[in-house]
């Protein structure tokens, strides 16, 4: 009895260890019926390899642009906390074609405080003049009423210096505030002009 | 007894370290950080910004007409600077005197661009406390050696980091 027990639980050990190694031999043993070229190993391994790599470089995209999206995501929180909508103001530079003028640097005064004094390189003057919009203040006001005043320097007709203020008196409300100084061209006069604009 | 000998010796190592890192100048603590970005006039009467030069090595130079060290460092990172430009080496020397007209003068006729600190506060930003001071940034924009001072033999240390940020 005891024998006939323990034939059977190493018929069933044998079965089970012989199991896989009969499950590997198995796909040889069909390639090898298959009759398919030596070298179809080789190419199912770079294939193998080629989808490997492939995954690996679309994980990495996929990895590359989620940090991305965070990174996004943690500079508008950042700019939320720092700069909440209801205080924040900010002001940006533009420029309209710049015959007349070749901006230098700007200095900003709100509520007479500097809060701001930019150098330009020609570089960046060439990206204004093609349409580029520069931020060049972002802080925080109380509600009521404000004065920001901009210097502009730089070389005017003529090649001449050139230094000119433009100022604006604001109401700062309980919305963000955005206003834009604009230099432009004015051709009647061959002079350029300084503008305050109030975004809505 | 033995314990306030101990006591002693910790103490005076404790000194003796705190000596140690009184030492290291806060111009070398910018080492492996982003070179702080600043835009300054050249006397050429352009302005430049320093972030405009990623993709460059740069020599930072801080100087001014009252150091011969400075003048010295100078002509040998000019030589430099005229030797491997165009592999993308560029030299820019902040002149860090009050007055413009004599940094000027001095710098006159120089191949690279000469900028001015009228108010120290580029100088500040790199915690440039001795002269000369040379800031060497690699082509990503970071602070990879600085050098306080200057004596004769110093440029083959110079050229040396230079190659090698050049073939990074």
């Amino acid at each position: 009895m005891l024998a006939k027990w323990i034939a059977s639980v190493s018929v069933a050990v044998l079965a089970a260890v012989a199991a896989p190694v009969i499950a590997q031999e198995a796909p040889t043993q069909t390639v090898a019926a298959a009759a398919v070229p030596q070298f179809s190993p080789r190419a199912d391994e770079a294939a193998e390899q080629r989808t490997e790599f492939r995954t690996l470089d679309e994980d990495v995209q996929d990895l590359k642009k989620q940090a991305l999206d965070l990174n996004r995501d943690l500079f508008l929180l950042e700019e939320e906390l720092l700069f909440p909508s209801n205080t924040q103001t900010a002001v940006f530079v533009s420029m309209d074609v710049g015959e007349f003028f070749g901006l230098d640097s700007v200095e900003l005064k709100i509520d007479n405080k500097d809060v701001a004094n930019y150098l330009y390189t020609e570089r960046e003057s060439e990206a204004l003049l093609k349409g580029g919009v520069q931020r060049l203040f972002i802080g925080n006001l109380k509600a009521g009423e404000h004065e920001l005043v901009a210097v502009f320097t730089g070389q005017g007709p003529h090649t001449r210096d050139y230094r000119r203020a433009a100022s604006l008196v604001f109401e700062k409300g309980i919305g963000p505030k955005y206003i834009e100084l604009t230099i432009s061209d004015r051709e009647t006069k061959q002079q350029p002009e300084f503008l305050v604009k109030e975004w809505e | 007894m033995k314990e306030r000998m101990r006591a002693l010796w910790s103490g005076a190592a404790l000194v003796g370290l705190l000596v140690a890192a009184g030492t290291v100048s806060a111009a070398t603590q910018l080492k492996g950080a982003e070179a702080p970005d600043f835009a300054l006039k050249s006397f050429s009467g352009k302005n430049l910004r320093l972030s405009e030069y990623r993709g460059e090595v740069v020599m930072l130079s801080f100087w001014a007409t009252w150091c011969g060290d400075c003048r010295a460092q100078l002509t040998e990172l000019s030589a430099m600077r005229d030797r491997y430009q165009d592999a993308g080496v560029e030299l820019l020397a902040v002149s860090l005197d009050q007055s413009a007209r004599q940094a000027s003068e001095v710098s006159a006729g120089a191949s690279y661009p000469v900028l001015h600190d009228a108010a120290g506060e580029v100088g500040r930003l790199y915690d440039v406390t001795k002269m000369p001071v040379m800031v060497l940034i690699d082509r990503d924009g970071v602070v990879r050696e600085v050098f306080e001072g200057f004596k004769r033999g110093n440029e083959a240390e110079y050229l040396k980091h230079v190659q090698a940020l050049l073939r990074e």
